[in-house]
């Protein structure tokens, strides 16, 4: 059955001995898994088996972040890349890591995609391309060094950069933000929703997925006026009823409720889609279902408290 | 990784390569037993062997269009066990969407291979191993790569037939960026278009040459793909053991020049054949299964027998 103590159970279980998470039981550590299972198990209730696992992991992410301040996406790979901003955000959430936060966030902010420059913008506007309409002065943030700004990557920086307190969030922090929040509306499909990144190719619309447009709106919260994020809204209730991965549905259910939108409650749905494959034991599907469990509990639990008050 | 034909060979020296080109219309016929049939003539030397199936799977499109049909991964992987094949796994890395499994229950793979959990492995996640690349026809030089596939005793190859807007047309070469895993490289692994989708798909093939490919052409994509094009009834399995020589067949019956395809004209010169005198055909002819593709106005200089 899936709940929320089975999968608290399930990350708790399947921490390495090292402290770190592999993509699934068994696999060697990686920091994205290491970083989401502790962003999953830093919340209410916190019993003592969650503090001594996130523990744990935070002493696994601060061995494995580089001298320069990233992370690569395992221990031993040469690049830091866009894990970085998982594990800042986790580090930061669990607390007691400052300057690991500190150096994370300041790689993260001087860390440009590779369009946008100068020589680029020029070979653009003389080779003008017919395949993606796109404005690259707006620079987001990129999967891996060397290569162009994409939706989810830009979309998890912004949301740890929204979680920064003032003290960390520098001038360089706020100009990346916003300029990452713009590029993120350029990014857009037509009629709402994202893909990775391409909203048009060759003047047709890109047809939109869910986790980009459910990580897009996470970032892009505090623009829910905008019509744009209206429409993208409508899309994901649309298609919420369509998703078929525990992970998809996991994020979406995260993103409308984020909203203040009416979802069905989450378990009975992640039940049905565990039931064929189990998740596949999946690392990074468990503890995203694990943090939706979790704020969705969280939710009731203050509707409950504001009811009776 | 032990392979039918070498790698890397100058055409000149490779031995024939073969083809064959298996008339089906529609995915609910027995495409087991046609499979089989056809298979069978190539005497793969299969028997005992940790066989891996990479079809092509992108997106969660229950239309058909998009992905290689799961109709032709199970024949597929019923095929190379009746062959003799000691097990069958069927990997993918998604190249955009990072929940492979909603693909894979959008298009319903269960429904022909029965439990995923032991017989498929998503690659995107898979233990990786840094791998020296064979060629340097990219600045890569290195690539992490899935420790399922370096394990690998046969590969192979089942993509889609499909018009590409990048490179014209996506088949089992281009099929093979799907072993790049996402958890180092991303979604989508943009660090390969960056280094150049042409030297890219060479440096990929060198190091891990599939040693089969089965090319779903029953339906395949036309126009704008490999994602927003439209359907294309071809009504063909294409198969052979020279992925060079099944993705220059696959072009003929496209209506494409293939010597006009930039990453296949490389191709065609160490990794297999491209000249149809090199390529001995099994079942139809490409002639009598030609069926022309629409192609972007980008990539009317493709089109056989168009000079302009």
């Amino acid at each position: 059955m899936i709940d929320l103590a089975g999968c608290r159970d399930f990350l708790i279980t399947n921490q390495n001995a090292d402290g770190g998470w592999g993509f699934h039981p068994d696999s060697p550590c990686a920091v994205e898994p290491t970083a989401w299972a502790v962003l999953a198990l830093v919340s209410r209730p916190f019993g003592p088996l969650q503090v001594e696992a996130c523990a744990r992991a935070s002493n696994w992410l601060l061995r494995a972040q580089r001298s320069d301040g990233s992370w690569p996406p395992f221990p031993g790979h040469p690049l830091g890349c866009w894990v970085t901003s998982v594990a800042s955000g986790a580090l930061l959430l669990q607390g007691g890591a400052e300057s690991a936060v500190e150096r994370g966030l300041r790689w993260v902010v001087n860390s440009w995609p590779a369009e946008g420059t100068l020589w680029w913008r020029l070979r653009q506007a003389v080779f003008p391309s017919r395949l993606a309409r796109q404005d690259s002065a707006l620079r987001g943030w990129n999967w891996t060094p060397g290569t162009a700004s994409w939706v989810e990557p830009t979309a998890q920086t912004l949301i740890f950069i929204g979680t920064l307190p003032p003290t960390l969030l520098s001038a360089q922090a706020v100009k990346r933000r916003n300029l990452g929040e713009h590029m993120l509306l350029d990014r857009m499909c037509p009629d709402g929703g994202w893909n990775s990144g391409n909203p048009l190719i060759y003047g047709v619309a890109g047809v939109p997925r869910i986790g980009p447009t459910a990580w897009a709106l996470l970032a892009l919260r505090a623009h829910s006026h905008r019509p744009e994020i209206q429409a993208s809204l409508a899309w994901l209730e649309r298609a919420y009823g369509t998703i078929r991965g525990g992970a998809s549905l996991a994020v979406a259910h995260r993103c409308l409720a984020a909203f203040g939108l009416r979802v069905p409650p989450l378990a009975p749905a992640l039940e049905k889609l565990y039931a064929p494959n189990s998740f596949f034991q999946n690392v990074l599907t468990m503890a995203w279902v694990t943090l939706a469990l979790s704020e969705e509990a969280a939710r009731l639990a203050q509707c409950e408290g504001s009811a009776s008050a | 990784m032990s392979f039918a034909q070498p790698n890397l060979m100058p055409s000149f020296r490779r031995p024939p390569s073969r083809v064959a080109i298996v008339r089906s219309s529609r995915y609910d016929l027995d495409l087991g037993a046609l499979m089989l049939q056809a298979l069978q003539e190539f005497n793969l030397p299969v028997k005992g062997m940790k066989v891996l199936l990479k079809p092509n799977f992108v997106e969660p499109d229950p239309e058909g269009v998009i992905n290689t049909h799961p109709a032709v991964v199970g024949a597929a992987r019923e095929t190379f066990l009746r062959l003799g094949a000691a097990s069958v796994l069927v990997a993918e890395g998604p190249g955009h969407e990072r929940d492979t499994e909603a693909i894979l229950e959008t298009i319903r793979l269960r429904d022909f291979l029965g439990p995923l959990a032991k017989v498929f492995v998503d690659l995107n996640l898979d233990e990786v191993r840094a791998t020296d690349l064979r060629t340097r026809a990219s600045k890569l030089k290195q690539l992490y790569l899935p420790r399922t596939v370096l394990e690998a005793d046969f590969i192979v190859s089942l993509p889609k037939l499909k018009s590409h807007h990048w490179v014209g047309a996506t088949l089992s070469l281009k099929n093979m960026f799907g072993i790049v895993p996402g958890c180092c490289y991303g979604w989508p692994k943009n660090v390969l278009h960056w280094a150049g989708i042409t030297p890219s798909i060479l440096d990929i093939n060198s190091t891990v040459r599939p040693d089969f490919a089965i090319v779903d052409g029953i339906i395949g994509m036309e126009g704008n793909g490999p994602i927003q094009g439209s359907p294309k009834a071809s009504g063909v399995l294409i198969m052979g053991d020279d992925p060079v020589a099944v993705d220059a067949t696959c072009a003929r019956v496209m209506g494409l020049e293939p010597a006009r395809i930039d990453y296949l004209a490389k191709a065609g010169v160490l990794l297999g054949h491209l000249d149809p005198e090199k390529i001995r055909h099994l079942g139809e002819s490409e002639a009598s299964v030609k069926t022309s593709f629409a192609v972007l106005p980008e990539f009317k200089k493709l089109v056989a027998g168009n000079d302009k």
